[in-house]
C-alpha cells in the first residue's frame, strides 16, 4: 500500500536484501542467457497477486520482478487484490479471456478452470529435478488429473501464537502436543484471565486453517478420496465437541472475527493464544518489542492418527492459455523459484512464506530465529484443500462458502445442536458436490 | 439526428407530407423519439438483465463457463437449504424492524423539524448528512464503533461502571442483528424525515388554525389533518424504504459479511457469496430471483395506497 | 418556481398555529431535547470517523492510557499518506468522473422522457410513466449477477463505461418522476403561445421549459450524484483493477494489509470520500427540500 511502511521495514530488517540486490541482477543476466524459455519478442506481462501481509516480502518480490525485467527485457506489471477478491477476479479473467497473464492466488483456484490454465509440466519438472523434488502437498495443488496447471510457488504456515509468560503461568513449560493437553492449557489460561481465541467468523485464512485442523485431526473429513460425502460421522461429532470445549475458553467475539481481528487483539495484549501466520510476530518485532520477546509459536497438536493433519494456505501461480507470451510466463515462474531468488525472498518474508521444494528446507530463515522454526514445516505438514479428496472446483466452493467453518461456529455459538449442524453441512456439501 | 429533425419549425411539416415528416410531427412518433434514450437504457440494462437473471437461475452456469438448462433444480436445492431460509428470515426481520423504526423516528423527526426552531437550515443540513455520506463509508465507522475489543460503547459503559466486560457486538447473533439494524435505521431516518418534512410543508397552516379554534387537541390535529394529507407521500417513501432495506447489501457486507454464522446474511449478500465468491452464478441468480415475489408484494401494497390519489400521472 | 422556494421557507413557522403559546421549559423537553439527542446520534459516527483519522496509531488501541473520546497530539499522517502515497486521488477522480457522466446522461434522458410523458401525451404515456416508476423499484442486488455476464459479453468488464451505462438505470426513474412533477407546474399557456408562434417541441423544451425547471434539474442532479457516489455492488462486481476503482470499493478493499487493518487510513479515506457530497449538500439543501416539496405537491 504505501512506500512509507516499506521503507520503515527496509531500514530495520532487509539491509541484507538491499545488499544482495546488486548480486541478484548479475545472476539474473547470467540466468537469462541459459534460460530455456526464451521470452517472445516485445512481450510484456501482467501479474495479479494476493495483497501482501508482510511488507518486506512484497519488497523482495518486487526486486525479483525488477531483476527479471532487467535481464530479459520483459516488463511485468504487478497488481494486488485481497484474499477474498482474487478468486472471482481470476475466474472472470478465465471466462472473458482478458485480464492478467498470470495470477498468483490461493488454495486450489486453478482447479476452477483447468482448461484455461497453461500447462506448465516442463517448468515443474525442471524445478523439481533441480531442487530436490516437490513436496506432496505442493504436487497436489499444482496438478489436476495428472497435468501440471500451476506452479505452487509457496505456502503460508499458520500456527499457534502464544504468550510464553501466560503459558507458564497456566502450568505449562512446553507447548502441549496433543488434544487433551491443548484443551487443558486453554482452560487454565481462561482461569488466569489470559484467554485464548481463534477466529470463527468468515476469515479466509485463520478460520479455515484451525477449523480444518480440528476436523482432520479427529480423523473426520467432509468427503473421501472419491468425493463421497462422509461428514456425518461420529468422528465429526467428536471434533465438534472438542472445539465447543475450546470455544468455551475463548475471549468473547470470536464468531465475528475476520483475518485481522486476532492480530489486533493479540498485539493490544487482550489475547494470549491464537492461530495465525507469522504476521503477528513480524508486526510485534516492529511495534511491540515486549510482546515479541514474550511470544512463541507452537505446532498444531497431532491427533490419534499420529500424523500431522494441518491445513495451510497454498499460493499457486498460473498462466492463462490466452496469454500472448507463454514463454515469458514460464520463464518468470522458473526464475522466481531459482535458489538465488527464492532464498532471499523467503528470508525477506520473515517466515511468512514457506517453500514447496525440498531443497529450501535449509534456508537460514528457519534457524535464524528459533521462533520461526515451526513455520518452515508448514508445507510438509499440510494436507491439500480437499483433505482426502483431490483438489477441484468443488473443494474451492466449499472453502468459499465456509461450509466447515459455519458447521463448527453454529454448534459452538449454540445456534444449532450437534446433529443439525452436521446435517446442515452435509446438505451444503451435497449441494456443492451434486454433479460429481 | 432526431434532435435536428425536431429542431425544424413544426409548422413546415404538414405541407411536405412524406413519411419522414409524419415521423417527426405525429404525436406518437414524437413521443417515441423523446422516450428513446431513457427507454434504451432501461430496456438494455434493466429489463433484459431482469429476464436474463430468471433464465440464469434455471441453469447451472458458473463463473468461467457457460451452463446448461437444469429446470428448477437450483430452487429445489434452495427449498430445503437451512442457510437460504435463514437468510430469508433475516431479511424479513431486518426489513420489518428497520422499516417500522425508520418510519416512527422519521415522522417524529419531521414533526420536530416542522416546528419553530432557530438555525433551521443548519439543522436540516446536519440531519441529511447520514443520507449523503456513502453507506459503505459510514458502515465502516459503525464497524469500528462496534469492534469486539476497542468499541467506544463498551469502553464508556465499563468506565461508567455499568459493565465489567466488553459487549460482543458483532459476534453474538442477536447483538449483531441489532447492530446492523441500528446502522440501517441511522442511515435511513434522514431521507424519510426530510421527505416527510417536505410533505408537511404542503399542509396549509389555516387548516390547523381552524381546527384549533374549533377546540381540536394537537393529537386530533395530527390524526385528522396531518396524517390523511401525508398518506400518499408516506406510501411512496415507505415503499422505497422497505424495498431498499429488503435488498440491502452494502451495510451488511461492510460490517459483518453475513456473520456470525450466517445470522446476518441477507438474501442479497448470500446471493453475492454464492454467485460471485463461490462462482455459482446460477444459484446466486436463483436467490436474487427469489426476492422478486416479495418485491412485487411490497409494490402492490404501495399501489393500493396510491389509489386515492393519482400519483404523478394525471 | 421561485414561489415554491419561498413558501417552503416561510410556511413551517406557522404550521402549528398555536406553537408560540408553549412555554420555554415545555419546548425544551418536547422539542429541543429530543432533537438534540437525535442529532448527537446522527453525528456521532462522523465525529468518531474524524477522530480516528487524526489519532496516532498507538492511541487507537490503548484505551487505558488515553481517553478514547479525545486525541492527544493529533496527526495528519493518515490523511497525508492517503493523499500522497496511495491511489486515493485517482479513486476520487474515478468516482467523480463516473458520477458526473452517469448523471449528465440520466438527466438528458429523463428530461426528454418526463417532457414526453407530461406534455406530448402520446398514446400510452400514462402506462409508460407508471412503468418508469416501477423501474425505480428494481434494486441492483437482483440485477448484478445477470448484468455481470452481460457486461462481460460486451467487453466492458473492468471499464468505467460499464458503470456510466448501468448507473442511469438507478437514476432515470427517480429523475423522471421528479421532473414530471416540475413540468406539470409550468402553465400550459406558455407552451400554447409558443406552439402558435411556430416553435417546435424541441425549441419549447430548451427555451421555455428547461429554464423554468432549473431548480428541479439541480435537485435531480444532486440526487443522482449522491446515488452514484454511494453505489457499491455494481462497482464491486464490475471493476477489477486498483486504478479503476471507485472510492467506496477501494476504501473497503485497499486499506487492509493482509490481516492488519489500517484504521487510521480507513477512517481518513471514509471521511475524505464523504466530504465532497457533504459540501455539495450544504449549498443545496434548501433547493433539495423545496424540490421535494414541489414533487410531492399535486
Amino acid at each position: 500500500m504505501s512506500a512509507f511502511d516499506r521503507r520503515q521495514i527496509l531500514k530495520g530488517g532487509a539491509a541484507l536484501g538491499l545488499a544482495s540486490a546488486a548480486g541478484l541482477e548479475g545472476f539474473a543476466r547470467a540466468w537469462a542467457q541459459e534460460n530455456q524459455w526464451k521470452p517472445e519478442a516485445g512481450a510484456s506481462l501482467k501479474l495479479l497477486r494476493w495483497k501482501r501481509f508482510i511488507p518486506s516480502e512484497d519488497e523482495a518480490f518486487m526486486r525479483l520482478v525488477d531483476a527479471f525485467t532487467k535481464a530479459t527485457g520483459v516488463p511485468v506489471t504487478v497488481t494486488s487484490e485481497s484474499f477474498d477478491d482474487i478468486q472471482p477476479k481470476a475466474s472472470v479473467a478465465a471466462n472473458t479471456g482478458q485480464g492478467p497473464d498470470m495470477v498468483w492466488g490461493l488454495y486450489s483456484f486453478p482447479a476452477l478452470f483447468p482448461s484455461k490454465c497453461m500447462e506448465v509440466g516442463d517448468v515443474a519438472d525442471y524445478l523439481g529435478k533441480k531442487y530436490g523434488g516437490w513436496l506432496p502437498a505442493a504436487e497436489a495443488y499444482g496438478k489436476v488429473k495428472g497435468k501440471w496447471i500451476a506452479i505452487p510457488m509457496a505456502f503460508n504456515g499458520g500456527y499457534i501464537n502464544y504468550r510464553i509468560s501466560a503459558m507458564n503461568k497456566a502450568g505449562f513449560q512446553k507447548f502441549p502436543e496433543d488434544h487433551a493437553g491443548f484443551l487443558e492449557l486453554c482452560r487454565a489460561m481462561k482461569k488466569n484471565n489470559t484467554p485464548a481465541g481463534f477466529a470463527l467468523g468468515h476469515a479466509t485464512g485463520d478460520a479455515n486453517s484451525w477449523i480444518h485442523w480440528a476436523l482432520w485431526s479427529h480423523d473426520a473429513y467432509l468427503v473421501d478420496a472419491n468425493e463421497k460425502i462422509i461428514i456425518n460421522s461420529p468422528e465429526t461429532a467428536k471434533a465438534l465437541e472438542y472445539v465447543k470445549a475450546l470455544y468455551d475458553t475463548f475471549v468473547p467475539g470470536t464468531a465475528s472475527w475476520n483475518d485481522s481481528s486476532n492480530n489486533k487483539a493479540f498485539l493490544a495484549g487482550d489475547l494470549y493464544l491464537t492461530g495465525n501466520g507469522i504476521s503477528v510476530y513480524a508486526a510485534a518485532k516492529n511495534e511491540k518489542k515486549d510482546i515479541a520477546a514474550d511470544m512463541d509459536h507452537g505446532l498444531w497438536p497431532v491427533g490419534k492418527s499420529g500424523k500431522p493433519t494441518e491445513f495451510q494456505l497454498a499460493f499457486p501461480i498460473l498462466a492463462y492459455t490466452y496469454t500472448k507470451a507463454p514463454n515469458a510466463c514460464k520463464a518468470f515462474m522458473a526464475f522466481a523459484l531459482e535458489a538465488q531468488n527464492y532464498n532471499s525472498w523467503l528470508e525477506a518474508s520473515q517466515g511468512y512464506l514457506c517453500h514447496p521444494l525440498q531443497a529450501y528446507a535449509n534456508n537460514p530463515i528457519w534457524t535464524a530465529d528459533p521462533k520461526n522454526k515451526v513455520f518452515g514445516e508448514a508445507s510438509s505438514r499440510t494436507l491439500a484443500a480437499g483433505g482426502l479428496a483431490p483438489v477441484s472446483e468443488k473443494v474451492a466452493a466449499v472453502l468459499a462458502d465456509f461450509v466447515v467453518v459455519d458447521m463448527f461456529a453454529s454448534y459452538c455459538t449454540g445456534r444449532e445442536d450437534l446433529k443439525t449442524s452436521i446435517r446442515t453441512a452435509e446438505r451444503q456439501a451435497q449441494r456443492i458436490f451434486r454433479s460429481a | 439526428m432526431a434532435d435536428i429533425a425536431l429542431a425544424r419549425p413544426a409548422a413546415a411539416a404538414p405541407t411536405t407530407g412524406s413519411a419522414w415528416s409524419r415521423l417527426r410531427t405525429s404525436r406518437g412518433w414524437l413521443g417515441f423519439w423523446f422516450m428513446l434514450p431513457a427507454a434504451a437504457i432501461l430496456l438494455l440494462f434493466l429489463a433484459y438483465p431482469l429476464a436474463k437473471g430468471v433464465w440464469l437461475s434455471l441453469t447451472d452456469t458458473r463463473i468461467g463457463r457457460g451452463g446448461s438448462f437444469v429446470g428448477i433444480e437450483n430452487y429445489e436445492w434452495l427449498w430445503d437449504d437451512n442457510v437460504f431460509w435463514l437468510s430469508v428470515f433475516n431479511t424479513l426481520v431486518y426489513t420489518g424492524f428497520a422499516s417500522v423504526a425508520k418510519f416512527g423516528i422519521g415522522l417524529y423527526l419531521a414533526l420536530l423539524l416542522n416546528k419553530r426552531l432557530p438555525f433551521k437550515a443548519l439543522i436540516r443540513s446536519i440531519v441529511l448528512i447520514p443520507f449523503v455520506v456513502p453507506t459503505v463509508l459510514s458502515a465502516l465507522a459503525f464497524w469500528w464503533i462496534f469492534d469486539s475489543q476497542f468499541s467506544i460503547i463498551s469502553w464508556s459503559l465499563r468506565h461508567l461502571g455499568l459493565l465489567d466486560h466488553n459487549i460482543d457486538f458483532l459476534g453474538d447473533p442477536t447483538m449483531a442483528r441489532i447492530c446492523v439494524t441500528f446502522a440501517n435505521i441511522w442511515r435511513g431516518v434522514p431521507f424519510i424525515a426530510i421527505t416527510l418534512l417536505a410533505g408537511l410543508q404542503t399542509v396549509s397552516p389555516s387548516l390547523y388554525e381552524a381546527a384549533t379554534i374549533d377546540g381540536a387537541t394537537p393529537w386530533q390535529n395530527f390524526r385528522h389533518i396531518t396524517l390523511p394529507l401525508l398518506t400518499p407521500i408516506i406510501a411512496v417513501v415507505m415503499t422505497f424504504s422497505v424495498l431498499f432495506t429488503f435488498t440491502d447489501f452494502q451495510l451488511i457486507w461492510a460490517m459483518t459479511r453475513g456473520g456470525p454464522v450466517n445470522t446476518t446474511h441477507l438474501m442479497a449478500t448470500l446471493s453475492y457469496q454464492r454467485g460471485i465468491l463461490s462462482g455459482n452464478l446460477g444459484e446466486g441468480a436463483a436467490i436474487a430471483t427469489a426476492m422478486v415475489p416479495f418485491l412485487i408484494f411490497a409494490i402492490g401494497i404501495s399501489w393500493f395506497g396510491l389509489q386515492n390519489r393519482k400519483w404523478q400521472t394525471g | 418556481m421561485a414561489a415554491t422556494t419561498t413558501t417552503a421557507d416561510t410556511t413551517p413557522d406557522n404550521s402549528e398555529g398555536m406553537a408560540y403559546l408553549d412555554t420555554l421549559p415545555r419546548r425544551v423537553v418536547t422539542v429541543y431535547l429530543p432533537l438534540f439527542v437525535i442529532l448527537v446520534v446522527l453525528l456521532f459516527p462522523f465525529y468518531w470517523m474524524a477522530l480516528t483519522a487524526i489519532k496516532p496509531d498507538e492511541q487507537l488501541i490503548d484505551m487505558e492510557t488515553y481517553n478514547p473520546f479525545w486525541v492527544v497530539s493529533p496527526t495528519l499522517k493518515h490523511i497525508a499518506k492517503l493523499l500522497f502515497q496511495t491511489n486515493y486521488p485517482l479513486w476520487l477522480w474515478n468516482t467523480m468522473m463516473i458520477s458526473v457522466a452517469a448523471t449528465v446522461l440520466s438527466l438528458f434522458a429523463s428530461v426528454l422522457a418526463a417532457y414526453a410523458i407530461v406534455r406530448i401525451r402520446y398514446r400510452g404515456a400514462v402506462a409508460v410513466g407508471a412503468a418508469i416508476f416501477l423501474a425505480y423499484l428494481v434494486p441492483p442486488s437482483i440485477l448484478f449477477i445477470p448484468l455481470a455476464t452481460i457486461i462481460q459479453a460486451y467487453g466492458l468488464y473492468d471499464s468505467p463505461f460499464a458503470l456510466v451505462l448501468v448507473y442511469p438505470t438507478i437514476l432515470i426513474p427517480f429523475s423522471t418522476w421528479l421532473l414530471m412533477g416540475y413540468f406539470k407546474t409550468i402553465p400550459y399557456e406558455l407552451e400554447e403561445c409558443a406552439l402558435i408562434d411556430g416553435a417546435s417541441r424541441w425549441q419549447i423544451l430548451v427555451k421555455i421549459i428547461l429554464p423554468l425547471a432549473v431548480p428541479g434539474l439541480i435537485s435531480a442532479g444532486i440526487f443522482s450524484l449522491t446515488l452514484c457516489w454511494n453505489e457499491f455492488i455494481y462497482a464491486l462486481t464490475f471493476l477489477s483493477s486498483t486504478q479503476n476503482k471507485t472510492v467506496p470499493v477501494a476504501v473497503v478493499s485497499e486499506f487492509v494489509d493482509g490481516d492488519i487493518y489500517r484504521w487510521g487510513s480507513l477512517m481518513a479515506g471514509a471521511l475524505v470520500g464523504s466530504l465532497p457530497l457533504v459540501i455539495l449538500y450544504s449549498f443545496f439543501v434548501e433547493h433539495y427540500v423545496s424540490a421535494m416539496t414541489g414533487a410531492v405537491k399535486e
